[in-house]
């Protein structure tokens, strides 16, 4: 289950952090994804690291905590999409799809002429469509 | 790590035993533990300690009943007691003595024998030779010394004490003999044991634990690391399956057994992998381990114990990890790098410590959680001291004290938790995490990986907070929340910011108090819909991250400083309350998270102005505070302190404490100073400065209740920068001002002209200069309404058509004046009305384009010139500037100067033209060869025949617009023509000064002589001293220009044509006409001559012949001519051609013109006074 989703801006500043658990860790998961930035610095920094992959804009996993895994992607723009999930089997390429369509979910919000880059995105269809790309997270995996 | 035996954390090393002449010993251990592979030596004196290798008898371990998995002295009794090999010394005395030495040794040999027996362990026999033996032992008693240890001839070993080189060999044979033993002991004892364990008819799953353990053990011995890894590893699966089965122990305390156990073998094979350089398998491993304990929590009273545990694993891991990287850093192995299945961190250390860190919490929670519930509290304490480890691994027991002896009794689980709740009470968990969370985080810090070490520091800092140690709380929080200030991740500043404001509150500091709670009060925290609102249980003592509790914070801290309040600390318990003894004040500067509180932006309206004028200045302040504030009172500050001025709030009612300290200022009274959330107050009002310079506004300070002020750097809207954290909220952005025009370029800071000058300087000017004069540009400083203290001028040349350089930049010698076109040569005429002042040392430096001279001291109505003299060098237009620095008072030099600048343009002139030209003697024509040749070329050099004497003249024009009186006229012969080269020039007196009025010219005639034949010779320059009319006659004024006369060619005629004739002629009176050609070479030369007739003459002689001229003669041709007309009248022309030369000849119409008197003409002739002068030039 995906238990938070977060899109931090070029200067590591969040634009948008969603949590989708009951309980109330909200501000662990803020420290999980802001501390998972250094290792999308250190990715981004030394990109030998990651291999070959160099114009991939998944980064795969980034940081295993015990509990949850955490996953990034970083746009062309620098903007950084970071998923937590408490599912230790995730499947590479339900990530990927997910984070694709959060993409062009970013990517329209962010096309709205109301909207001034950089600042952080408020737009209530924006959180209904993320909601919607979270629960259907794995869905059509298993089905 | 340290909490393991030492035989656990280190490889095995075989274990031999010498047995018997103790002498040896020491050599023998210390050869041995150099070896490679080491090997450890039990050195035994006699033979009677031999029992303790002996195999005791086990009471219970056959009886079926396995009361353990592992037992906790195994591994170390085979590490330290029972030795692979054992050597028996003998000494050969004894071998070769009598037979009661010789039974003796036997019997040691029958005793030996019989103890190694049960364990197979292998022996060795060592004679050592005595210094006093006086011969070798018989081959006899050798062979049955080794048939009765039935040992091998190599093992049997000899040493002679007595020969270094020997003892020497004989040690690395026995140290080889001992390696090859114990290598085939160990394997021996790991195959036993394995047959076992294949024989699958095993009792019980924990013999089959501790067989694979063994054979791990005995693999390791001999170095097989392979085999070690395999057998630790299938002991540990065993051990997972054995989880759910087993039922020999009480649920908890077997859970506990496994555990433990599990542990040893992970630790076992994480060394194995780690030292074979497999670091990804190794973590891959520890995933696997952690993943199937991490669920086993067991009973709830005693989860602690798992977490402790679990902790202990990552503890463990990382410190290993650690060790193994500083290892394989040293070998410069390849540098690790991540994969797919693990991540960077997972490379490194500190996120194990982090783990570590976090499930020791865990414990420390879950232990107090089971202590508060716990009722028998006094009850642990009394029983808990006879509890002791049992002789298995992870078991404990009861000691009960039976007489001398101690007897082991099982316990039931619940002694089992009441022990281990005393246990865990004793330690102290909140220096353990500490150290892990530090480690962590230099761990962290060294990587630079901020975030992460943040998140340390964070959980570090809590730490300190829980146990009420806020100094250390304080620091930590407050380094870590400048990395979330810096990017803004807002939630978790809050929560920082809530700690810090909660320590600075209970140490009692109430600037850090209001400082932190006017932040948290303007963060943006859940201010947009879209982000949400965080509403977790544990958040920190600064309530949950909500607008709602914004407000609230807002309120608590403005009573606080407006006093009304008092702030309890937990310091003492007195209250603190912001009073006159203890008023607050707060600077936010340019970068201060304060920002958002409180943001001041100054603009002028205008950029310059007038001293004395006011202008407009506006004021604009913004706040992101949830509430509106109300101001008291502004004090806006300058650095010029006579323009700083007051607003009061109009609404206050003004309070003694305010209006104190300010009389004498500027006060105005504002009709309100609210400041709204997000929304510019703004105020203008105007503003004068006398002084001249920079009137920069600096900071404003507000004043917000009697003992409270916040005193602001202010910031031009030009250069406003972008409020952090605000900065990436979706809100209303407005400028400081209204106007879009200034809020683009109004600076905080405006230039105060310098007063207007008082002072006149007059720049006078008599029309063009001229080159090569002393052109003099007169000044007049006149002091008007102004005194003129340390006045300065400063003169500047510059070209008008720009560049501005008046001297060549290809220059070699910038001293030489010639190549400059224009320079300042001087000051002149330096006067003062006040003569006494005159003396005064004055600055002076003048350069080539750039003066700088000094005025004496003016009184207003004084006046002071002075006389700049420019020399021109080539005709050029020029700019003079030439500004006066001065200051109007006497008192202060910090004023600053008053400035009035000049400029005139002069252009320069050329004074005179020259021209000349040369011309030959009357009727008398040499034939120049190199004019036929040129044909009608006219740009080649003149020539003039060798010897002969032609006349140069010298044309002067003047070309200004002024007369010219010329003083002489002069040729200079150039000083470096060859010494060969000379020529004679006839040069008249130095003329009388005439004068020249402009456009007109003046020629001067000089006879020249060439005495050397030589295809270019220079004829030198022309110098001609003048001076303007109607100056004075001091040679001051006196220019001399010059002009250089061009080269000349000198050639010697080959033949020269003379006409001869009279003067003048009377009609009707015949005379002779002679047409002389010389030859002056030494060649026949052929001559046609051919004359014309002319009707105003009757004539006779040969018209037309070829003749033949000697060399070096002359030929005549006469003829006797009767005029016939009056008036000029052309001669009959003769025409005369070298056959040689090619070279016709006809004389000009000037030379055959003659004048014909209609009769005899009377004459009266007067001296002209020319008398020649030759001067030789050489």
């Amino acid at each position: 289950m995906i238990v938070c989703v977060a899109v931090v801006g070029h200067q590591n500043n969040p634009l948008y952090i969603q949590s989708f658990t009951e309980a109330d860790d909200a501000l662990k998961l803020h420290h999980i994804v802001h501390c998972s930035l250094d290792v999308v610095d250190e990715r981004v920094n030394n990109p030998k690291r990651s291999g070959p992959t160099l114009n991939e804009t998944f980064l795969g996993l980034l940081y295993p905590t015990e509990n949850y895994k955490v996953y990034g992607y970083l746009t062309n723009t620098k903007v950084k999409f970071i998923l937590v999930t408490t599912d230790l089997d995730v499947r590479d390429a339900d990530v990927r799809n997910f984070f694709r369509r959060f993409h062009s979910a970013y990517v329209d919000a962010v096309s709205n002429p109301f909207h001034v880059p950089g600042k952080k995105i408020t737009s209530r269809t924006f959180a209904e469509r993320v909601s919607g790309i979270v629960k259907s997270f794995g869905l059509s995996s298993a089905g | 790590m340290e909490e393991y035996p030492e035989e656990l954390r280190t490889p095995p090393v075989a274990l031999v035993a010498v047995v018997g002449c103790p002498e040896l010993h020491t050599a023998i251990s210390t050869h041995l533990h150099s070896e490679q592979p080491p090997i450890n030596t039990l050195a035994l004196p006699d033979f009677s300690k031999i029992s303790i290798i002996a195999k005791r008898h086990k009471e219970g371990s056959d009886s079926g009943q396995f009361n353990g998995i592992l037992k906790r002295d195994w591994l170390s009794k085979h590490r330290t007691m029972v030795p692979a090999v054992v050597a028996a010394l003998f000494s050969s005395d004894h071998v070769s003595g009598d037979p009661a030495q010789w039974l003796q040794v036997c019997t040691d040999l029958e005793n030996l024998k019989a103890v190694i027996k049960g364990r197979n362990i292998k022996l060795v026999l060592a004679l050592v030779a005595q210094s006093t033996s006086k011969d070798d032992i018989s081959e006899d008693r050798m062979i049955a010394l080794r048939k009765r240890a039935e040992v091998d001839s190599k093992y049997l070993i000899a040493f002679d004490l007595n020969n270094p080189l020997e003892l020497k060999q004989s040690l690395n044979r026995l140290g080889n003999a001992f390696s090859e033993l114990a290598n085939t002991y160990y394997r021996d004892e790991g195959r036993r044991i394995k047959t076992r364990l294949d024989r699958k008819s095993l009792s019980s799953v924990e013999l089959s634990i501790r067989y694979c353990f063994k054979v791990a053990v005995y693999a390791e011995f001999r170095r097989d690391w392979v085999e070690a890894l395999r057998m630790y590893e299938d002991a540990y699966k065993t051990l997972r399956e054995m989880i759910g089965t087993s039922t020999r122990l009480p649920p908890i305390q077997r859970l506990v057994e496994i555990k433990t156990v599990a542990e040893q073998l992970h630790f076992k094979i994480s060394t194995l992998l780690l030292h074979g350089g497999k670091v990804v398998e190794a973590i891959t491993w520890f995933h696997q381990h952690n993943a199937s304990y991490k669920r086993l929590l067991g009973e709830p009273e005693v989860n602690f114990l798992h977490w402790e545990w679990l902790s202990r694993q990552f503890l463990v891991f990382g410190e290993l990890l650690e060790t193994s990287a500083a290892s394989i850093q040293n070998t410069s192995s390849p540098v690790l790098v991540a994969t797919d299945r693990v991540s960077e961190w997972e490379l490194s250390s500190a996120y194990y410590y982090q783990l570590a860190a976090q499930y020791l919490k865990e414990k420390r929670s879950c232990l107090e959680l089971t202590l508060s519930m716990s009722e028998t509290v006094t009850d642990i304490d009394s029983n808990a001291e006879s509890v002791a480890p049992s002789v298995y691994v992870g078991q404990f027991a009861r000691l009960l004290e039976q007489g001398d002896t101690y007897v082991m009794q099982p316990l039931t689980d619940e002694e089992y938790v009441r022990y281990a709740l005393a246990e865990g009470k004793r330690f102290q968990d909140f220096f353990e995490i500490m150290a892990l969370l530090k480690r962590s985080f230099e761990s962290y810090t060294n990587f630079n990986a901020q975030r992460m070490a943040s998140y340390c520091g964070f959980e570090m800092a809590r730490e300190y907070f829980a146990v009420n140690d806020y100094t250390n709380a304080k620091e930590i929080f407050y380094s870590i929340a400048s990395t979330y200030r810096k990017e803004g991740w807002v939630n978790l500043l809050w929560e920082v910011l809530g700690y810090l404001r909660e320590c600075s509150k209970n140490l009692g500091k109430m600037k850090d108090f209001v400082e932190y709670s006017l932040e948290m009060a303007a963060l943006p925290v859940s201010s947009v819909a879209g982000i949400q609102s965080l509403g977790f249980k544990e958040c920190g003592p600064a309530g949950p991250a909500t607008g709602a509790q914004r407000e609230i914070i807002h309120t608590e801290v403005f009573e606080l400083v407006r006093g009304e309040t008092g702030l309890a600390s937990n310091k003492g318990s007195n209250n603190f309350k912001v009073t006159s003894d203890q008023p607050v004040r707060l600077d936010i500067d340019l970068v201060s998270p304060l920002r958002v509180v409180l943001l001041a932006s100054v603009a002028f309206h205008e950029q310059i102005v007038k001293p004395g004028v006011s202008t407009s200045i506006t004021l604009s302040l913004l706040s992101q505070l949830p509430h509106s504030v109300d101001i008291d009172q502004l004090d806006i500050q300058f650095n010029q302190s006579a323009c700083n001025f007051t607003v009061v709030n109009g609404q206050r009612p003004k309070s003694d404490e305010i209006s104190d300290g300010m009389m004498g200022q500027r006060v105005e009274t504002a009709p309100v100073l609210v400041l709204s959330t997000n929304k510019w107050l703004r105020i203008t009002y105007d503003i004068k400065s006398e002084q001249s310079g920079k009137l920069e506004c600096i900071s404003v300070i507000a004043r917000l209740g009697p003992y409270f002020t916040i005193s602001c750097m202010v910031e031009s809207p030009a250069a406003l920068n972008d409020l952090p954290l605000w900065k990436f909220e979706d809100r209303m952005e407005t400028f400081p001002i209204k106007d879009p025009g200034l809020a683009f370029s109004a600076q905080k800071a405006i230039q105060v002209e310098e007063p207007d000058p008082q002072v006149d300087v007059k720049l006078g000017t008599s029309g063009p200069a001229l080159v090569g004069e002393n052109f003099a540009v007169p000044v007049t400083i006149s002091a008007m309404a102004h005194s003129v203290y340390s006045g300065e001028l400063k003169i500047n040349l510059v070209d008008t058509r720009g560049g501005g350089l008046l001297s060549p930049t290809e220059v070699v010698d910038p001293a030489s004046a010639d190549s400059l076109h224009v320079e300042l040569r001087g000051i002149s005429g330096l006067q003062c009305e006040d003569e006494s002042q005159s003396g005064i040392e004055k600055i002076r430096k003048i350069q080539h384009a750039f003066g700088l001279i000094s005025v004496p001291f003016l009184k207003e109505g004084d006046s002071w010139s002075c006389n700049l003299e420019i020399r021109w060098h080539r005709p050029k237009p020029i700019m003079l500037y030439v500004s006066l620095g001065y200051s109007p008072h006497s008192d202060d030099q910090s004023t600053q100067k008053v400035h009035v600048h000049k400029s005139l343009e002069i252009e320069g002139k050329t004074a005179v033209v020259f021209s000349h030209n040369y011309m030959l003697p009357f009727r008398q024509d040499p034939l120049l060869l190199s004019k036929l040749k040129a044909g009608l070329n006219s740009d080649q050099m003149p020539s003039l025949p060798l010897n002969e004497t032609s006349v140069l003249i010298v044309t002067t024009k003047n070309s200004a617009e002024v007369p010219l009186q010329l003083l002489s006229m002069f040729i200079e012969a150039e000083d470096d023509s060859d010494s060969g080269n000379s020529i004679t020039v006839r040069q008249s007196d130095p003329l009388e000064t005439s004068l020249l009025v402009p456009g007109e010219g003046f020629k001067k005639v000089f006879a020249v002589t060439p005495e050397v034949n030589t295809p270019t010779l220079k004829m030198g320059t022309v110098c001609l001293r003048w001076r303007r009319d109607g100056d004075s006659t001091s040679s001051d004024s006196e220019v001399v220009t010059k002009y250089r006369l061009g080269d000349i060619k000198v050639e010697s005629p080959p033949l020269v044509v003379k006409l001869d004739c009279p003067p003048h002629a009377v009609l009707g009176n015949p005379f002779t006409y002679f047409v002389r050609i010389q030859n002056r070479t030494h060649l026949l030369q052929e001559i046609k001559f051919l004359l014309a007739d002319s009707q105003s003459f009757v004539l006779s002689g040969s018209h037309n012949d070829r003749v033949f001229i000697l060399p070096r003669s002359e030929h005549i041709l006469s003829y006797k001519v009767v005029p016939l007309a009056s008036g000029s009248q052309l001669l009959p022309r003769v025409t005369v051609t070298s056959v040689r030369y090619s070279a016709g000849f006809q004389p000009s119409v000037a030379s055959s013109s003659i004048f014909v008197f209609p009769s005899e003409p009377h004459f009266e002739m007067t001296d002209a006074g020319v008398r020649p002068e030759s001067i030789t030039a050489k």
